[in-house]
């Protein structure tokens, strides 16, 4: 019975997913909310697809998707979406620097939900290009693009130069 | 050259979120997996039992076993029945009724009737010769703690016009109450106070003086002549062979599995003397 397979693997899931959301957003009640919005959509696929195999994996596949959604309806409410959309690449010069882990944190915090989404499921979640554009539901290409956008933003915002817009 | 962005990268490090929160998400999680449940609304925040039916006036609202150690019966029963337990140890967990537990001398199941008026059934009760405290809220809702005319203890509980689904009349999953025995001394003196106060309706059953409550979950009859009463519950299992094993395996006693008209069951006690029965229904 899949719906029990949910409710076995709960104790054992829910501080991974809780603890991905956590470290991802940086707070409690957020990650709270994302947390609950995950496993019932979980729940949620399995009324509609009993086949579906509960794991932690598929849990945490279905929590990126969560934090996506969340980062794009804050997107829209900033405006800023008009800026995913486009695809094309500026020039990006190395960047030869050592990340301060908590001045890089607070960076990320800043940064445009677009951005700030791609540089997280790029580098935090360490997800190859490919599975980055499957979660942004974006062409390969664009999401190249946004990457390069986003580090580039990303760039100014930690060295001083002024707000992500 | 390295990838400065390299240094973001951040495994996933499981974080224990608040208690309150976890608790409260698998209640959610268990409500919205319920199978009665399929055509309900998703959004998580709208209470499930609107179109498939809560409880009804006169149904069983909640259950508690009592018994002398509560810690002991945890143990049994969850090795028995596969009972898990909340972080408090008092609620079981995953079942389709609410069922606690607690303390006491003797064993019984104490019941508690789910009615439409709370105020009413309190002063029906009274007239009919026995005891009711005056209603008071606890944290799952209004109840009044009551005593029949044959001192057996009992609780009435108000019905939220929004509950939880209306259990099947059996139970529906291994270790769900499947059906409660009263074993009374006068059982037309219990059918007159229950008739009155909870509106239970009696038809007559197989055993002599045995009658079953009509129309309420989960099922529930009577049976006099007995020295004093006690509540006897059955508990569903899906396997009765294995289950009467662990039953003599965890201390307690069990007759061989028997043939009924409606499925096998077995006569039970567990390490303390708590009887009950284990049904292996179709």
């Amino acid at each position: 019975m899949d719906g029990a397979d949910l409710l076995a693997v709960y104790d054992r899931a829910l501080p991974i997913v809780y603890g991905y959301f956590l470290s991802r957003c940086g707070r409690p009640a957020l990650a709270e909310d994302l947390t609950a919005e995950t496993f019932l959509a979980a729940a949620d696929a399995l009324r509609r697809d009993p086949a579906s195999t509960v794991s932690v994996p598929w849990l945490i596949g279905v929590a990126r998707h969560k934090l996506v959604d969340h980062w794009r309806r804050l997107s829209r409410e900033e405006r800023s979406l008009h800026a995913v959309a486009d695809d094309t690449v500026p020039r990006e010069d190395v960047w030869e620097v050592h990340l301060d882990a908590l001045r890089a944190r607070d960076t990320l915090e800043r940064l445009a939900p677009h951005h700030r989404v791609a540089l997280t499921l790029r580098y935090l979640d360490d997800l190859p290009v490919a599975a980055v554009a499957e979660l942004l539901d974006r062409s390969v290409h664009a999401t190249e693009a946004l990457l390069v956008r986003a580090r580039l933003a990303f760039r100014r915002a930690y060295v001083g130069e002024g707000c992500d817009d | 050259m390295t990838d400065p962005f390299a240094a973001l990268r951040r495994p996933v490090a499981p974080m224990d979120p608040d208690p309150a929160f976890a608790v409260t998400l698998r209640a959610r999680l268990q409500q919205a997996l319920d199978p009665r449940g399929a055509s309900m609304t998703v959004a998580p925040d709208v209470p499930a039992a609107g179109s498939g039916g809560g409880p009804r006036h006169g149904d069983l609202a909640y259950v508690s076993l009592w018994v002398p150690d509560v810690e002991r019966a945890r143990r049994f029963f969850g090795s028995v029945v596969g009972w898990r337990y909340d972080p408090t140890g008092r609620q079981i967990e995953g079942l389709s009724l609410h069922h606690g537990f607690w303390g006491s001398e003797r064993s019984t199941l104490f019941l508690c009737i789910g009615v439409d008026d709370l105020r009413a059934a309190v002063e029906r009760v009274r007239a009919a010769g026995g005891t009711a405290e005056e209603p008071h809220e606890e944290p799952y809702g209004l109840v009044s703690g009551c005593a029949d005319d044959q001192d057996m203890q009992f609780a009435l509980y108000a019905l939220d016009p929004v509950g939880w689904p209306r259990p099947a009349a059996n139970g529906a999953v291994q270790g769900d109450l499947s059906y409660v025995t009263v074993e009374t001394v006068d059982a037309a003196r219990f059918r007159r106070f229950f008739g009155a106060v909870a509106g239970w309706r009696f038809s007559p059953g197989r055993a002599e003086d045995g009658w079953g409550v009509d129309g309420i979950v989960p099922m529930t009859g009577i049976h006099g002549g007995h020295p004093r009463t006690t509540v006897v519950p059955m508990y569903r299992v899906d396997d009765i062979t294995a289950a009467v094993a662990r039953v003599r395996a965890a201390g307690g006693t069990s007759t061989d599995p028997e043939p009924q008209p409606y499925g096998v069951t077995a006569d039970c006690t567990d390490d303390q003397g708590t009887r009950f029965y284990l049904g292996m229904l179709g």
